[in-house]
């Protein structure tokens, strides 16, 4: 178990290797999804596009930050809770779930998770910051989350209830995904050495505008 | 994640919410105002239905969508009981400008606003109990209690705590029906207690000793001190401790309850801010000689809701099966309960013009006038369902005219009906005189010099432009328990936004502001 679930929700504990490994998992399960979906995209038959829910959250190009760099950033200056980023990732399954015509890619995996995110801690914590802070730390405009945050929550139907049942078996879900991609990679290692082809696609090596800026 | 869901049928959901239009809705009257948005009375063009719009405040960019909507759409979706408001659905309206995708001008679908629809009701409690001359029942009170109760049981055996259950907020209907509403500050908890929560929640006149000692964490007992509150307000006609900061609120707390120490709460030296707020001077439970009034079993079941030590304080499933509930007079069946002026009449602009002339001067007048406050107590037992004995002036259906307008002719301040042996002086209110805006005046004299807001969240009078204003500030209340202060905190149960201006509220002002202080 990554995070411990109370009885009715999700509980804000959570010590520095918890966090990390849940940072870490997510990220983890993240990438490869966005790497999957970049291989659907970019083959030759599938129709370029994010699908039509998501849209909103489309950037122009893909930041230079990568998934677990961004969610790191994310965790260091809001302090929301660990449960908040397995929420978040709850989320934007719901979202994929709802709209399958929906890809989470890599022009627009920053956004989701910023958005999710914030309203996941919205909905959980009891402190928090406003949506101006967390647009400064995702480094988009203020204007532009609120819009991503509407999106999200009309997207989702406000479904933003997540059971603590429901929340386990996605932490579970996240831990084996994570063993999982673990093996994986040694494995993409070994044939990628073998074979000399380069099938992943970075997520963070493109020229962007749209980084999020520094915070002092 | 799947990146899509090939074969998967989206079958399990109705219609979305956010889906339709708010123009499937008439608006017939708007019937709360605050700084968190409108509250309308409307109907559903298709069905006939009478429901009631919250606008949801949308203007503070730097907040984004409310906290306080989001936690209140989340909490309502999961909860569906007789004793708790319904939310039905969400509606957007479209803004101006849009293109062919919908968007306005700056790529903002939602640019115009957003509603969310509750079922109607026509009263909330502390309207109800407002109203010139009214009056409560013995069987009465326990209807409204077990509802409350009900209710409430409900919320906590689902992992919900209210964390704002103040008159206000309960919400009456014409069948006698009572349910919670705004749940804005609402919360889900685990069962071990062990999260921090804040502790800058509920009313402050409601909120209980564990918070004001600055606890983080708790659980439903913090409701059942609140439901103590009512309680004894409804039997004893006003607030039974209007504090006016929260080292005063704590202190009246001591004076009612005594002052805790290790025996009767351990622990409680530990308190966060116990050194801070001790007390200093011994004082012992005065609670059965201040309501002495009061049955034997309603003083029993008062004193174990009253409680300081909250693990020792009685939960609401065990409140339920307290004697007061299983004994004579036994509650009444809701729909017995008389129907108060109904606030589904559509009132014409003509009549909201003249009201609002009326509110004018009734706003002038009140300068001239404090508010005195006084609610009545309930009447004796009587054991009838029905309180014909229900005194004062006010008729109990006339349509066409609201009691709540009282312009600036009406006084209500005729000579106390007492209406069944009254046992006991209505403290603080010398002069007898009814404040004329009191009864279900549902505000629409937001604004006024004294934050009155104590009407109805949508006025049960259908005023135009009534509603929970709770305007703030407001001069200060009496102390003892002798006075009632005019400073009730108040904000519609509809009015969860960022409702600033509560009274003497958790923050003291903008409700969004609570969540955003490390900003």
């Amino acid at each position: 178990m990554l995070v411990s679930a109370g009885d009715g929700e999700i509980p804000v504990e959570g010590g520095e290797p918890t966090t990390t490994r849940v940072l870490e998992a997510i990220s983890c399960v993240l990438e490869r999804l966005v790497t999957r979906n970049e291989r659907v995209v970019s083959s030759p038959d599938s129709v370029r596009n994010s699908g039509k829910g998501l849209s909103v959250f489309q950037g122009v190009r893909a930041p230079s930050i990568s998934i677990s760099k961004y969610l790191e950033r994310i965790f260091k200056y809001t302090s929301c809770s660990p449960s908040c980023f397995v929420v978040g990732y709850i989320y934007m399954d719901r979202l994929v779930h709802r709209h399958p015509d929906s890809l989470v890619g890599s022009l627009n995996v920053h956004r989701l998770v910023l958005t999710s995110v914030m309203v996941a801690s919205k909905v959980l914590d009891d402190e928090h910051y406003n949506n101006a802070f967390y647009a400064r730390v995702g480094g988009i405009s203020n204007s532009e989350l609120n819009r991503l945050e509407l999106e999200l929550l009309f997207l989702l139907d406000f479904s933003v209830v997540v059971s603590s049942r429901v929340f386990e078996s996605y932490c579970l879900h996240l831990e084996k995904e994570m063993m999982w991609n673990g093996i994986n990679q040694r494995i993409d290692r070994n044939m990628s050495s073998s074979t000399g082809e380069e099938t992943e696609i970075s997520v963070g090596d493109t020229m962007q505008s749209s980084s999020p800026n520094a915070i002092d | 994640m799947a990146a899509a869901a090939p074969g998967q049928l989206n079958l399990d959901e109705s219609p979305s919410w956010g889906s339709r239009s708010v123009d499937c809705f008439e608006k017939l009257e708007q019937i709360g105002e605050g700084t968190y948005g409108q509250v309308y009375m409307a109907k559903e063009i298709r069905t006939g239905e009478i429901v009631a719009l919250k606008k949801i405040r949308m203007d503070n960019e730097r907040e984004g969508f409310p906290i306080t909507a989001i936690r209140e759409i989340k909490i309502l979706k999961k909860l569906h009981h007789e004793n708790v408001i319904q939310l039905k659905e969400i509606v957007t309206s479209p803004g101006p400008e849009k293109d062919e995708q919908g968007r306005s001008a700056d790529g903002n679908k939602y640019k115009g606003s957003i509603y969310m629809v509750f079922e109607y009701m026509d009263h909330d409690l502390t309207g109800l109990a407002d109203r010139p001359g009214m009056r409560f029942s013995v069987p009465q009170i326990k209807c409204y209690m077990r509802q409350l109760l009900t209710g409430l049981h409900y919320c906590h055996v689902n992992q919900v705590l209210h964390r704002d259950i103040k008159g206000s907020n309960l919400l009456i209907d014409n069948e006698g029906n009572l349910k919670l509403a705004d749940f804005g500050l609402a919360r889900s908890f685990s069962g071990d207690h062990n999260a921090n929560l804040t502790n800058r929640v509920i009313t402050l006149w409601y909120r209980p000793p564990e918070l004001l000692l600055g606890t983080t964490k708790y659980g439903p007992a913090v409701d059942m001190w609140s439901v103590g509150c009512i309680f004894a307000e409804l039997l004893h006609g006003k607030p039974i401790l209007p504090g006016k900061n929260e080292p005063e609120q704590l202190n009246k707390i001591f004076e009612l309850c005594g002052a805790p120490d290790e025996l009767t709460w351990p622990g409680v030296t530990k308190m966060p801010w116990y050194t801070n707020f001790k007390p200093t001077r011994p004082m012992k439970k005065r609670l059965r000689e201040v309501f002495k009034h009061f049955d034997r079993h309603a003083l029993e079941l008062l004193e174990r809701m009253l409680t300081l030590d909250p693990s020792q304080r009685i939960s609401a499933k065990d409140a339920l099966d307290a004697e007061y509930f299983w004994n004579d007079p036994l509650p009444c069946d809701p729909k017995s309960l008389p129907k108060y002026e109904s606030s589904h009449e559509f009132q014409t602009k003509k009549k909201r013009q003249q009201q609002r002339q009326h509110e004018e001067m009734a706003k002038r007048q009140k300068l001239q006038h404090p508010p005195q406050h006084a609610r009545l107590p309930p009447i004796q037992p009587t054991g009838q369902a029905h309180p014909q004995l229900r005194p004062g002036p006010n008729q109990p259906i006339h349509n066409s005219q609201p009691p709540v307008v009282a312009g600036p002719s009406h006084h209500y301040g005729k000579p106390r009906p007492s209406g069944g042996p009254n046992r006991y002086p209505p403290g603080g209110n010398p002069s007898g005189g009814y404040n004329p805006n009191r009864g279900g005046q549902g505000g629409g004299y937001s604004g006024g010099p004294y934050p009155q807001g104590r009407g109805p969240p949508y006025a049960a009078s259908g005023m135009p432009g009534a509603g929970p204003r709770g305007g703030g500030g407001g001069g200060g209340g009496g102390g003892g328990y002798g006075v009632g202060a005019p400073n009730y905190p108040q904000a519609g149960p509809y009015g969860s936004g960022s409702g600033a201006g509560r009274g003497p509220n958790m923050m003291g002002g903008n409700r969004n502001q609570q969540y955003g202080w490390q900003q």
